[in-house]
């Protein structure tokens, strides 16, 4: 047993560290807030010289080939900062291509994305807003060699500026998690528009509706009707490198109150040295602390190929909390400062509702441990 | 990061959790929770029997220096607490085996480590803690109960309180005013003595729920040999930091709770209410999910203390969060579990109660750890002012 960071990991924290400092200030995430992208392009390609969007990409397809506890403590640097546009999207539904794509789709696609060349997002949650198989109801009916997709999709990353979507689609009548099959889409085919959603973290997150799409049959993603598993799979990796972002970013915070309640001067004295304020800053520390690793035996688990589904769902139904809960301790000792847009807090707290409902709920991901634990 | 037991490691635990398993077979049936070891003769009776089992084994000495008779590593200590958790056993004295012994190894004279540190590994002597008064209660530091040097010995005045097991313990370790003129903090020492000395004085302190954990102890000039002084004379506030700095990864509560989660988790699979398991009603998943979350966190952050202590590091603000979480998550415990009995949730251990009466146990006991070895509050204050660096109160 050893619960501490490795050296190597310390290095790559402090690399991801500087650059996100130099290249993406505040300022700059508030502009990405109100543009048009949502992303800068020119930072994207500079993260791909860097190989932030190959680190978990297979050397033989121009990747970094790092661990996934590598690629969750360097995750956990981009939330302390805040980093807008689909990165964590794009890795994320990487795996789906390195786990389950035959070698010409990776071929195709993996260096591309790799190499800055490729935003690849998932068209998954609908209208319902369910989290389950029950929740997927685009159509996807066989025709020739094709399969022709219609319906619409709901909160897809980045789905206007993307340029390749995996799409989850129903090939068979049903509302079960058999007859779910994976696409893998040209984003800017015929027959797609994508269009922004006003939401709470302003992440250019959007509806893509599909009319009469046609997607060649050798752009299925794993076997057709089996698409489920390899959902969850993503919605598994996907919970913890989030909460790992959601982690960095509580972290931010209650850094950032520790320092304004040692500088405010009130009644003649730091406002950190009340105890009504001690202790709610206590209290983020403990949330902190609890938080940490029950996110990295999550992420270990997953490095090391065991078991991890029950540690995942475990550590994004917690973090979720402790992220929204972290944030508004943090605009509340802030005062009024605090509830300002100019300020950087609520930006965090913005955010932990947003990565709140990213890869399922807290009671979504609650019901699941219920599962785990052995509730019948 | 690396998360698993080493080889040796997983035996011993293996090894471990067989010993303990068949010990619980010996529990009495009275016995509910760690506070049922100062409770009644059966369960001192008990707790003794235990810490002979793992004395012989050597598992009282895990982590100490061979040459004071020490065996094992920090993690075997750690496993151990583990086990006893999850059994909810007692056998091993937390003030001898948890607090003194680790502060003597760091603070005492080698005669006082030849003298204690034997006892203490066989569970021949079992100690209390002879520090809270009616005064000085958070604020130790204010105690008003006097030591007077007389040549080799201490004359000893005043009253002590909130003795969890005195009216049992063999020996006890305190802190009096030894100097009253001199400055706060080095006024102090620290002194072990037998608590069959004369004018010595137990009275029992009735729990909520009416059982004896604490005491009273009035001290009327009772004899104190100067040998039993740890560290210097009037610097015991060094000693009591350096025990404070041995609070543990709280191992133990935290497998109480992994144990209580499976049998809340049984309890609701098993108890049909309107034809239907209650296991099945999304609003008890829910509830039990949360809780079962928070016991990974904690019990992982456990790990992270006890990863520490065995680097020799000390880990004091996640040793108090540990604390913190833990016991707020037993007293989280006892309200979900008094609720999902329904009207059984406050019966008392007996042939009518559910659970063994662990939920109406816990209901109450839960204050004993949110209170004692610093209260919670203490705790975060703690956190606060040597963790986060926040101007201390005056």
């Amino acid at each position: 047993m050893d619960l501490r960071y490795s050296e190597q990991q310390e290095i790559l924290k402090k690399s991801a560290k500087d650059f996100l400092t130099k290249e993406c200030p505040k300022a700059k995430v508030r502009e990405l807030e109100q543009d048009a992208k949502g992303y800068d392009p020119a930072l994207w390609q500079k993260m791909g010289e860097l190989g932030w969007l190959g680190f978990n990409i297979p050397e033989d397809y121009e990747g970094m080939g790092y661990s996934f506890e590598d690629l969750t403590m360097h995750i956990e640097e981009v939330g302390k900062n805040i980093l807008p546009g689909p990165y964590i999207s794009t890795v994320v539904n990487t795996f789906a291509i390195v786990e389950a794509g035959t070698d010409e789709q990776k071929k195709d696609l993996l260096p591309k994305i790799s190499n800055g060349n490729c935003i690849l997002t998932l068209a998954w949650l609908e209208e319902n807003g369910l989290f389950d198989a029950s929740g997927i109801t685009l159509k996807a009916a066989q025709k020739g060699n094709d399969y022709v997709l219609n319906g619409a999709k709901l909160f897809v990353d980045g789905g206007h500026v993307a340029h390749n979507m995996i799409v989850v689609a129903r090939t068979k009548d049903g509302a079960g998690e058999d007859g779910i099959t994976l696409f893998l889409v040209d984003a800017k085919a015929a027959g797609i528009k994508a269009e922004v959603i006003p939401t709470i973290a302003q992440d250019h997150l959007c509806e893509v509706v599909f009319k009469d799409v046609a997607v060649s049959a050798k752009n299925v993603l794993g076997k057709v009707d089996k698409g489920w598993a390899i959902l969850q799979m993503l919605i598994r990796k996907g919970s913890i490198l989030k909460s790992a972002e959601s982690f960095g970013g509580l972290q931010a915070v209650f850094e950032m109150t520790v320092a304004y309640a040692k500088e405010r001067i009130q009644y003649d004295r730091p406002i950190g040295a009340f105890q009504a304020l001690q202790h709610k800053m206590s209290d983020m520390w403990i949330a902190l602390g609890t938080s940490k690793f029950l996110l990295y035996e999550a992420a270990w688990k997953e490095s090391e190929g065991e078991p991890s589904a029950k540690e995942a769902s475990m550590t994004k139904a917690y973090i979720n909390e402790a992220y929204k809960l972290i944030t508004a301790l943090g605009v509340k000792l802030h005062g009024g400062i605090g509830t300002s847009s100019d300020h950087d807090v609520p930006l965090y707290y913005r955010r932990a509702k947003a990565a709140d409902t990213a890869y399922g709920s807290t009671d979504y991901h609650r019901e699941l441990v219920a599962r785990h634990i052995g509730m019948k | 990061m690396d998360f698993r037991l080493t080889e040796e490691q997983v035996a011993r635990r293996k090894e471990i959790y067989k010993v303990c398993e068949e010990l619980e077979k010996k529990k009495p049936k009275s016995y509910v929770g760690f506070e049922s070891q100062f409770d009644n003769q059966d369960g001192w009776d008990f707790h003794r029997y235990c810490a002979k089992e793992f004395a012989k084994r050597g598992w009282l000495a895990l982590g100490w220096p061979e040459e004071y008779g020490g065996t094992g590593t920090m993690m075997d200590k750690v496993l151990l607490a583990e086990a006893r958790g999850y059994y909810d056993l007692p056998g091993s004295d937390i003030f001898g085996v948890s607090m003194l012994a680790p502060t003597l190894l760091a603070a005492g004279s080698e005669d006082i480590k030849r003298e204690f540190l034997p006892k203490i590994a066989s569970a021949e002597i079992m100690f209390c803690e002879l520090w809270s008064e009616p005064n000085a209660g958070s604020d130790l530091a204010g105690m008003t109960s006097s030591a007077v040097r007389k040549g080799d010995e201490f004359i000893v005045n005043g009253q002590k309180t909130w003795n969890t097991g005195a009216h049992f313990a063999d020996w006890g370790f305190g802190v009096y005013k030894s100097d009253p003129a001199a400055r706060k903090h080095h006024n102090l020492t620290f002194i072990l003595n037998d608590m069959k000395d004369k004018g010595v004085t137990v009275r029992g302190i009735p729990y909520m729920n009416g059982s004896h954990v604490y005491n009273e102890v009035y001290l009327d000039d009772v004899h104190m040999s100067a040998k039993y002084i740890v560290g210097q004379e009037n610097e015991g506030w060094a000693v009591v930091n350096v025990l404070a700095g041995f609070e543990r990864s709280n191992m133990d509560m935290v497998y109480g709770l992994v144990k209580a989660q499976e049998e809340l988790v049984n309890f609701c699979n098993e108890t049909k209410r309107n034809g239907k398991p209650l296991s099945q009603d999304p609003l008890i998943r829910n509830r039990i999910a949360e809780f079962a979350c928070s016991i990974e966190a904690v019990r992982t952050l456990a790990y992270r203390v006890a990863d520490q202590q065995n680097r020799n590091e000390m880990g004091l603000m996640d040793a108090a969060s540990v604390k913190v979480f833990a016991s707020e998550l037993l007293e989280k415990f006892g309200q979900i579990a008094t609720d999902l009995l329904g009207p059984h949730g406050q019966v008392k251990h007996s042939k009518w109660a559910k659970l063994n009466g662990s939920a109406e146990y816990n209901y109450q006991a839960c204050f004993v750890p949110i209170v004692s070895m610093g209260t919670n509050e203490i705790q975060r204050n703690i956190i606060a002012w040597y963790g986060l660096g926040l101007p201390r109160m005056k």
